[in-house]
């Protein structure tokens, strides 16, 4: 399943601490696009483990972390207004 | 879905944040999601630690490692987590035992044959004149069934391939100039191409082996010996005319790779970077392509196909079922 994951940590109580966690986290699954988003490939079980891992850390009253899931990359245009970036690419 | 990750930069991988970092030579970073890496290449000039080669271990990570001539040098494997006593006890009984070890040879060059044959077919099709080869194959193909030992068999296997080889002239719509198959080291293009893209096949399969209970070493069509792993080399047989030699023939007629993609003035033994990154990528292009399989009814990519042959080879050594290699059915 291709996903995006974008987040909104809250600064209050806290605030940089949960977003450092939840940072680290994303990056374990996904690859950082842009400042809080990140996009990937993830089979349904990666997705079950990464949301068990987010929701320890996300205040429930403050931060919003959104998930966009597409069966497959290619029902997604990605479209570059600007620079363009292959970050996504498994060739380093 | 994990796949697999190539490196060809040149700069430092390790472990942070509890991921994958590559830091370039000039100090730019990338993170490698960990979670979605099933191996790793590593085609350029890379400094790893034994902080990564533990975090490797610890997320079941094998990472293979290529020299600057693009020549296999070897690969680091997390400690065996899938052993089975069973397996290994059957497996070498297959190869200690004559009638099973010439079963299951036999078995692999039927199909390996049959993908070759099935290749030129295509070719024949396409316009061109192969007839008497195909003709010749199947004539070959016959006699593997009178082989009495392995030797023998693998005499039938050369030939084959030499008919084979003799084809690629045809196929192939470029200048190639391939008369013979050259090894250690390869003496022009095409060979020196064959090579590189053989041992892509002979890791991907080493790999798959690891996500089996399978001990890489015991083989049956080829002779086990040391410091190599045999059953790869066994298993590869059956792939490489539907995975790497496909693989070239796209190559070469698309004109995506020519004499301008190697260097040389090191008489064709070392790809340019750009080449490299070209192949690698169609390789995993291909590995990823997806088939309906026929008894499991659903779609499967070759790399996977691959991993079943490997569980086929299981059943049959432990008495379930018997091997019937892979032919391509479609």
């Amino acid at each position: 399943m291709y996903v995006i994951l974008v987040y909104d940590i809250s600064n209050e109580e806290n605030g940089p601490k949960t977003w450092r966690r939840v940072f680290k986290i994303c990056k374990k699954y996904l690859t950082h696009i842009q400042d809080s988003v990140f996009e990937g490939e993830l089979s349904e079980s990666q997705i079950f483990k990464l949301k068990g891992e987010l929701k320890k850390h996300l205040r429930t009253d403050l931060d919003s972390c959104i998930i966009f899931k597409s069966r497959n990359e290619k029902w997604l245009d990605k479209e570059f207004w600007g620079r363009e970036d292959n970050a996504t690419s498994n060739f380093l | 879905m994990k796949q697999a990750y190539y490196i060809f930069s040149n700069g430092i991988l390790k472990r942070n944040d509890n991921t994958l970092q590559l830091v370039y030579e000039d100090g730019q970073k990338k993170d490698i999601p960990i979670e979605r890496v099933d191996e790793l290449y590593i085609l350029g000039e890379t400094s790893v630690n034994t902080k990564l080669l533990d975090f490797l271990a610890k997320n079941n990570i094998c990472i293979h490692f290529y020299n600057y001539y693009e020549y296999y040098v070897g690969s680091f494997t997390p400690r065996e987590s899938l052993v089975s006593g069973k397996v290994l006890i059957c497996q070498v009984q297959h190869n200690q035992d004559h009638g099973k070890r010439m079963a299951l040879a036999k078995a692999v060059i039927q199909a390996a044959s049959y993908n070759i044959y099935r290749n030129i077919r295509y070719y024949n099709k396409r316009g061109k004149d192969l007839e008497s080869h195909m003709a010749r194959i199947e004539n070959l193909r016959d006699s593997i069934n009178y082989c009495e030992n392995i030797e023998e068999l693998m005499g039938v296997e050369g030939n084959i391939r030499k008919i084979y080889y003799d084809t690629w002239e045809t196929i192939i719509n470029q200048q190639i100039d391939f008369r013979k198959r050259v090894k250690h080291p390869p003496d022009n293009m095409i060979n020196s191409l064959i090579s590189f893209i053989n041992s892509l096949v002979y890791t991907k399969v080493l790999s798959e082996i690891y996500k089996t209970q399978l001990n890489p070493t015991v083989s049956f069509l080829h002779e086990p010996s040391t410091k190599r792993f045999s059953l790869s080399l066994d298993i590869a047989e059956v792939f490489k005319p539907l995975i790497a030699d496909r693989l070239i023939f796209t190559l070469l007629n698309k004109n995506m790779i020519n004499e301008k993609s190697f260097d040389v003035d090191q008489y064709y033994l070392r790809l340019k970077p750009q080449a490299l990154k070209l192949i690698t990528n169609e390789l995993d292009q291909k590995l990823k392509t997806t088939i309906k399989h026929r008894d499991l009814g659903r779609d499967v990519s070759y790399q996977y196909l691959i991993r079943l042959e490997l569980y086929k080879l299981i059943k049959h050594i432990i008495g379930e079922k018997p091997y019937q290699g892979f032919k391509i059915w479609w």
